[in-house]
């Protein structure tokens, strides 16, 4: 009798092993059966294929995809290389392009040249959006499903979060032969990595402008999707796909009251600091700083130091200049970015911008994009959610009124306004405060400045302490 | 459950200790104060909750405690868009207005004047109800309408079970010592690890006590915490188990500047007379007419053998079975398991269950009614051990079998 392998929650099952796979599997006492990662599927079916055993193979429910390609584009000479080096590799590995050199027709011209089930990993819901509505565009005969953000499809071809797909990794192992990672230095976390290494898929691909992972994890990428195929670095694109652009620095002054105040409230916090002997250079200066400040002391130096904190950002002056910068371009297309949300609906409410965060619902989001893409909006504020690759291909002003200090955020940001288009030089601008701790996060952000962290980097990161009292 | 940010725990020598408040006066008041302000904040808008929350945290040593108390309450609420004109509707309309100008602050009193207008129908709105309901679905912005209020004690018991369920997120696996007790109430529990997609490993039997190793498929190739929210989830089901020691291996949280980097393993351990209280509902003691009828009819009889519920987990390769009764007389014992109507594949699989179990002191009562032929359920392996029964199962025939049955 044929050996079954079965598939038992991301995991693939067999009661007795061939000595040809026997390498993969482990004897599992708890089920009295042998059992491997659902991401060794290919390796062993390969080798018993070799061998010629033949197996009964309830693991993989796998379909096939009429995708009738409905695009007549040509695609770029880098585009075409990037598919042709990951075909050559066995469709498995991962495809490294700045943001903005087309990583989503790379996509789709692998998708219909494997056209097998397929499920499409992306970061955020406005990628969600856009790789649902890019799919829909390309194969608009095939039913394009959706995981996450409210819809829970359960289709061949399905686009989901990281998120929803690592919840369900176990109900979608068996399903996908092929698993899409847009934005793929996402992958390797403890709890997104089970998509891949729970999924049988055969077929892999790994798409990203900067796989670096600050904990040096994209590593990991090599067995969770396949080796680098393809890279290709933003310079080497410039002038063929990618617009040149202008980078404008402006920086804020405070007023003279608003300094005075900023001089004070530092110097009130540091005083505190200064009589309880804590330095705030370190991560626990830091942690002392907060546990302080229950004493009424403490509490009105983390208030000074929060009110300094928001001076600094200078959200007064840089609306002051982002106003000017809206008279400067009356007609351009136009994206604004603030990192906190209370500064983007300030701005919504005060200039009637439209406005976008992760709190705006799926559907109004989808159709404010839309509005931007058709010009019926020529300006969108939002803050970090369109961060990652999202697609707004129009727009030509970018300005930046507050940042935190990630070198993968600062080049993604500027990708959002690396469009070719035609004629169009894009400007970026961005609105620092001068004379504050705020203007080494920006420098840090290009890469100019990176010694240690700094108080203000440690203040924005706060929350995620978790000292014991 | 809470939030990995609001848990609260310290390590000695390896063990994590959650937070616990236990009900003094203090902390039934603090518990009290909350549920108090979240009431008197019913048909207020959440921006006003948050901001009384936070004053009433300010300058508190234990804010974390008073923030995690909250955010339990705040689960317990129920938050709407309030007003009459819809917030997505004022957006468009507002938005599509102002494409007309270079945005400036100065047009927008002009503007917000102008949409008003527009969005007058039989009842007129003013340009301040434009601006307020133009993020009036914001989460913040939305208004508590409904809190289904515990008391100050049952808050306090959901922290301490909340604190102690986060302490399971990043755990491999979870090791329970089940001593021996009557009734265990094992039914619950082997649902809920089934619901939760857990597997265990048993070892042990009904006089001793019994080991359950809790973890998932993928624990065999390595430590993982992918089953963390699942155990945690599981906790209070457990609860309603007597008897018992738990112990899981957690991952240390090297985020943490306190934590001592060497640290690479933390324990945490618990007992079912730790005092925490479950919010899962209590399980039936029968699940069953037909159990609980037979429990009644045993009980008038005068007899030497001892009727024990769901005391005994049997494993068998691929899981584990818990008859539904264990019949006890000078150190003889017995199980029953009575197989009432179900599914023709539920059949399968308990026989298949009971066959593979291996076990020759079970004995199988099988309604008449069931027709286990077009099931395709042969009894012939039992033998002399099926009790066939119509309608009501007779307790005499069970026993008569009992006598007979040798001891496993």
């Amino acid at each position: 009798m044929r050996p079954t392998l079965r598939l038992d929650r991301g995991t693939l099952v067999l009661r007795e092993v061939p000595e040809v796979v026997a390498c993969w599997f482990t004897w599992d006492a708890r089920s009295q059966n042998h059992r491997a990662p659902g991401a060794s599927y290919r390796p062993v079916m390969e080798a018993l294929r070799s061998a010629g055993v033949s197996v009964v193979d309830e693991a993989a429910v796998f379909s096939k995809l009429e995708l009738g390609f409905a695009r007549d584009v040509t695609p770029y000479p880098h585009q075409m290389a990037a598919l042709r080096a990951w075909k050559d590799a066995g469709r498995r590995g991962v495809v490294v392009l700045p943001t903005g050199a087309g990583k989503t027709l790379v996509a789709q011209l692998a998708l219909r040249d494997t056209p097998r089930s397929a499920l499409i990993c992306v970061p955020t819901l406005d990628l969600l959006q856009q790789w649902y509505a890019g799919l829909v565009a390309a194969f608009p005969d095939t039913n394009v499903g959706v995981l996450g953000g409210g819809s829970h499809d359960d289709t061949p071809l399905l686009v989901s979060t990281y998120d929803s797909a690592a919840i369900h990794a176990e109900t979608l192992a068996g399903t996908y032969a092929f698993q899409i990672f847009d934005e793929c230095h996402h992958l390797p976390s403890d709890f997104t990595r089970v998509i891949a290494q729970m999924g049988l898929a055969p077929y892999r691909l790994g798409l990203s402008a900067t796989p670096k992972r600050s904990d040096g994890r994209e590593r990991d990428l090599d067995d969770l999707i396949g080796p680098v195929v393809y890279s290709v670095a933003p310079d080497e694109l410039a002038g063929d796909t990618l617009a040149d652009y202008r980078e404008t620095i402006i920086r804020v002054k405070l007023s003279a009251g608003e300094q005075r105040r900023y001089d004070d409230l530092i110097r009130q916090r540091n005083d505190f600091l200064r009589l309880q002997g804590i330095r705030l250079g370190s991560l626990e200066g830091w942690t002392e700083f907060i546990r302080a400040s229950g004493s009424p002391q403490g509490r009105a130096a983390m208030r000074a130091h929060r009110e300094a904190k928001s001076l600094a950002y200078g959200t007064e002056g840089k609306l002051r200049v982002l106003e000017e910068i809206l008279a400067t371009h009356p007609s351009a297309r136009t994206l604004i970015f603030t990192d906190d949300n209370a500064t983007v609906y300030r701005i919504s409410r005060e200039f009637l911008i439209p406005a976008i965060t992760h709190q705006t619902p799926v559907k109004e989001r989808h159709a404010m994009l839309e509005n931007f893409r058709s010009g019926d909006y020529r300006i969108l504020v939002t803050s970090r959610v369109l961060n990652e690759g999202v697609d707004v291909p129009e727009a030509s002003v970018a300005v930046v009124l507050s940042g935190t200090a990630t070198e993968r955020e600062h080049i993604q940001r500027l990708g959002r306004i690396l469009r070719k288009s035609e004629g169009k030089q894009a400007v970026l601008y961005e609105v620092i405060t001068e004379g504050t701790s705020e203007e080494r996060v920006s420098q840090q952000r290009r890469g100019q400045w990176s010694p240690g962290m700094s108080a203000q980097d440690i203040a924005d990161h706060y929350l995620d302490l978790n000292a014991p009292d | 459950m809470l939030p990995t940010e609001l848990l609260l725990f310290r390590v000695r020598a390896g063990l994590v200790e959650p937070r616990r408040l236990r009900p003094t006066t203090g902390n039934l008041g603090t518990a009290d104060m909350l549920i108090q302000t979240f009431e008197a904040h019913i048909g207020k808008r959440r921006h006003e909750l948050d901001e009384e929350l936070r004053a009433l945290e300010a300058g508190r040593q234990d804010f974390r405690v008073v923030r995690g108390l909250a955010h339990l309450l705040a689960n317990r609420g129920t938050f709407e868009a309030g007003g009459h004109v819809e917030p997505g509707h004022v957006r468009a309309r507002v938005f599509a207005l102002a494409q007309d100008h270079v945005p400036s602050r100065r047009h927008t009193a002009h503007l917000l004047e102008q949409a008003a207008r527009a969005l007058s129908t039989d009842t007129p709105v003013s340009p301040a109800e434009v601006a307020a309901a133009l993020y009036a679905d914001l989460p913040d912005q939305q208004t508590l309408v409904a809190l289904d209020a515990p008391t100050p004690l049952e808050l306090i018991q959901l922290y301490d079970l909340s604190q102690a369920q986060g302490m399971l997120y990043r755990a491999y696996s979870l090791v329970i010592t089940a001593r021996r007790n009557e009734p265990s109430r094992y039914k619950q529990l082997l649902k809920y690890l089934k619901f939760f997609g857990l597997m265990v490993t048993v070892e042990g039997d009904a006089d001793v006590g019994f080991t359950l190793t809790l973890d998932g498929p993928t624990s065999l190739f390595g430590s993982t915490t992918r089953y963390g929210l699942a155990l945690a989830k599981f906790l209070p089901a457990l609860l309603h188990v007597t008897k018992w020691d738990l112990s899981a291996a957690v991952k240390p949280r090297r985020d943490l500047a306190w934590v001592d980097p060497k640290d690479d393993e933390w324990s945490f351990q618990l007992t079912s007379e730790d005092g925490y209280v479950s919010h899962y509902p209590e399980p039936r003691d029968h699940d069953s007419a037909l159990e609980s009828g037979f429990v009644e009819r045993f009980a008038k009889l005068d007899t030497g053998w001892v009727l024990e519920r769901e005391v005994d987990l049997v494993p068998v390769p691929g899981g584990v079975i818990l008859p539904d009764f264990r019949l006890v007389r000078e150190g003889r014992s017995v199980l029953v398991e009575i197989v009432g109507y179900w599914r023709p594949e539920y059949l399968r699989k308990k026989f298949d269950l009971l066959r593979r179990s291996g076990r020759t002191d079970v004995i199988v009562c099988v309604s008449e009614r069931l027709n286990l032929e077009k099931a395709g359920v042969d009894p012939s392996d039992f033998g002399d051990r099926v009790v066939w029964f119509k309608g009501v199962l007779n307790p005499r025939d069970v026993l008569a079998v009992a006598d007979r049955v040798r001891p496993a």
